[in-house]
């Protein structure tokens, strides 16, 4: 077990941060703490680390309790924080060497680990920049390179694309993938599900700093009652629509999102043939039809009654 | 560790544009300022010889006595001397007067006579030296006519003698110099100014006031010689700034410090020290953004100047007379005064009572800083 967190509650005075919360990382895994803004992900994170003090709880970290001045555990961990964390007066090569050093005192093998973790994250050719001369995903990536530069078997990555363009978010996520095909357990918090489904390969959802579901993307998807969604463009929509289509078996619901048609079903086979002929044989005309597999945000939304990005 | 974490925060410090220029740029701007303000007010203090003329006529020639004595303070001795006299007609000196080349003259004629255009300070020099003249020889006339035997024994040198009795001089045997005071204050800011490396150094370590910090505090590194690391790296920035400042104080305005520049710099080196644990001490007590605490800083730096006499110079005597113990507890008026005790005293008992006072400031300040720090937990970041 890489990380063990039992029962962990965190207050803000009123205000409870973490509810009991549990978490558990096997090694080699990917796991994500999915949840909104305000959920508890980061704090959770910064409890784990020993960065701030916590009510109740146990937390362990390769066996072994985690504590602030536990520097053998620290040693092994490497931390990607959600605000850039890095030094405006130093440049691309002396920012990773300086977070290397704090775990690295060989000079020699930090060189070559600092090289390879800027090569790694693609700034070879920015060694010698500022931080303020380069772009938003170039500073996410030296964010990036100084939290791994050191090795470490368990990289804590929070919300690390925040604010970055597309094609920085996808370099970022196939990094994060080969950093874990090395061997690193990583924890990658982030309120963007589709991340989250690309790169973990166990998902915790949180809310209100509760562990509200947990396993594979495909166990939390089957946890809801829709497995299946359809959407139809329908050109005059009314609420007889909606009557008529509730009506069909393995309809679980019916909205109108403008013009959109969109129907949850539950299991069974033919549910878009089932919902095209019901228009049909009512002569409502329709154009676009998609069907899609439930996402997580409707797994948040079933069971939370809001969505992920509310 | 510990030199690896020094090496790239001296690096951080001295590649910060932004406090090299309130820590060194800021403190010599304000010395030149002070430089051309100051010398128009000292060279206004320079005694410039005045201009009289004497009318030469029959009276005057035949007092021998007179002439001697005109003599005696128109001859430059010391490289200075009192009057630049002409000698002219009486109509000669009345249009010299009218012209304004001179500022009076002095005729002889049934006694001696002054006639001025204006009244001022240089006409009263001319008057008290005649007054002067007058009752000395009136004295003489007096103690010839009664007692002539008195003058065999030395009367006339005794009497004629003129003694100053006080001196100004400093005992640290140093020119003396009222204005030094500013430049004094000056340089105790710009040592109290090192708290501004104070705060980036808490900044940069403390993970509830930065990212970075919050970096540091989650790595192997025992929190306690990152600081220590960082405190050496802003003591030993400020005190190379404060040196740089010192010597253009000294060099480029020739801003005197006395002959006792190891003490000078031992000052220095305490006022930085203060300065940059002032700046954690508050750093790592407030909660408030950063702009909220570098303002603190500048305007509590600014207070203690102001107090200490940075811009009027009474105000460090109406404190002293006032509220003394305010003056002892403003590092800006410890380390000014200490360098005021080195110029004008010859001892060191007030230099030493200033600087021991500015050290154990200093390690309150650093100890509460290292109190705080020690907690590894936060509640909050």
């Amino acid at each position: 077990m890489v990380i063990k967190v039992e029962n962990l509650v965190k207050r803000y005075g009123d205000l409870i941060a973490l509810d009991h919360f549990n978490m558990e990382l096997h090694e080699g895994e990917v796991l994500g703490l999915l949840g909104p803004n305000g959920s508890g992900k980061t704090t959770a994170i910064n409890c784990i680390l020993s960065l701030l003090k916590y009510d109740k709880g146990n937390i362990e970290i390769f066996g072994k309790p985690m504590s602030p001045d536990a520097y053998d555990i620290k040693r092994d961990i490497g931390i990607i924080m959600q605000n850039v964390a890095v030094f405006e007066e130093l440049t691309v090569y002396e920012n990773t060497d300086y977070f290397c050093g704090l775990y690295v005192t060989d000079k020699k093998k930090r060189r070559a680990l600092v090289d390879e973790a800027i090569e790694f994250v693609g700034l070879k050719d920015f060694k010698k920049f500022y931080p303020k001369k380069l772009s938003g995903g170039l500073l996410r990536r030296l964010n990036i390179a100084c939290g791994i530069a050191h090795k470490p078997k368990l990289i804590i990555l929070d919300e690390p694309t925040v604010a970055v363009d597309p094609q920085s978010r996808n370099n970022i996520l196939e990094g994060i993938l080969r950093l874990n095909k090395e061997g690193a357990s990583i924890v990658y918090t982030s309120h963007y599900m589709e991340e989250v489904e690309q790169i973990c390969s166990r998902i915790i959802i949180m809310d209100k700093g509760k562990t509200i579901a947990a396993g594979t993307k495909d166990e939390l998807k089957s946890m809801i009652k829709a497995v299946e969604k359809v959407t139809v463009e329908v050109y005059q929509p009314n609420e007889g629509v909606l009557t008529g289509i509730r009506s069909l078996n393995n309809v679980i619901s019916a909205e109108f999102d403008g013009e959109m048609l969109v129907v949850k079903c539950g299991k069974g086979s033919h549910n878009l043939m089932m919902i095209l002929e019901h228009l049909k044989a009512n002569d409502i005309l329709f154009g676009k039809v998609y069907s899609e597999p439930p996402t997580l945000n409707d797994v948040f939304l079933e069971i939370t009654g809001k969505e992920l990005r509310d | 560790m510990f030199a690896h974490i020094y090496l790239y925060r001296l690096k951080c410090i001295v590649r910060d544009k932004q406090v090299v220029f309130w820590t060194l740029l800021f403190p010599i701007l304000l010395a030149v300022l002070f430089e051309m303000a100051f010398s128009n007010i000292t060279k206004g203090e320079v005694f410039k010889e005045i201009k009289i003329a004497v009318v030469d006529n029959e009276a005057f020639r035949k007092d021998i006595h007179f002439q001697e004595a005109l003599k005696a303070v128109s001859t430059e001795a010391d490289g200075s001397r009192l009057f630049d006299i002409r000698y002219a007609s009486k109509e000669d000196c009345i249009n010299l007067l009218k012209d304004g080349e001179i500022e009076g003259y002095i005729y002889c004629e049934n006694g001696i006579h002054l006639e001025i255009k204006n009244n001022g300070l240089n006409e009263t020099i001319i008057k008290s030296f005649l007054d002067d003249y007058q009752q000395t020889a009136a004295t003489l006339q007096t103690v010839m006519a009664q007692n002539p035997e008195a003058m065999q024994k030395g009367l006339i040198d005794e009497i004629a003698k003129r003694k100053d009795y006080l001196k100004e001089v400093a005992a640290s045997h140093s020119e003396p110099d009222t204005v030094v005071h500013y430049f004094y204050t000056l340089l105790a800011m710009a040592c109290m100014y090192g708290s501004f490396w104070g705060l980036k150094e808490i900044y940069a370590i403390q993970g509830n006031q930065s990212a970075q910090g919050a970096r540091v505090c989650a790595a192997p590194t025992q929190k306690m010689r990152a600081f220590a690391a960082s405190l050496l790296a802003a003591v030993t920035a400020q005190a190379a700034i404060i040196l740089i400042v010192l010597l253009f104080l000294i060099f480029a305005l020739g801003v005197d410090f006395g002959n006792r520049l190891a003490y000078v710099v031992l000052t220095c080196l305490v006022g930085t020290v203060a300065g940059v644990t002032y700046g954690t001490f508050i750093s790592i007590l407030s909660h408030k953004s950063e702009g909220i605490k570098v303002g603190t800083l500048i305007g509590t730096t600014m207070l203690f100047s102001f107090l200490a006499g940075m811009m009027y110079d009474g105000m460090k005597l109406i404190i002293n007379n006032n509220v003394p113990i305010l003056g002892y507890l403003n590092p800006v008026n410890l380390i000014a005064d200490s360098f005021y005790a080195l110029y004008f005293y010859s001892g060191t008992t007030h230099y030493s009572l200033n600087l021991m006072i500015l050290a154990a400031m200093a390690v309150v300040f650093g100890l509460i800083t290292f109190l705080v720090l020690r907690r590894q937990k936060y509640a909050s970041l």
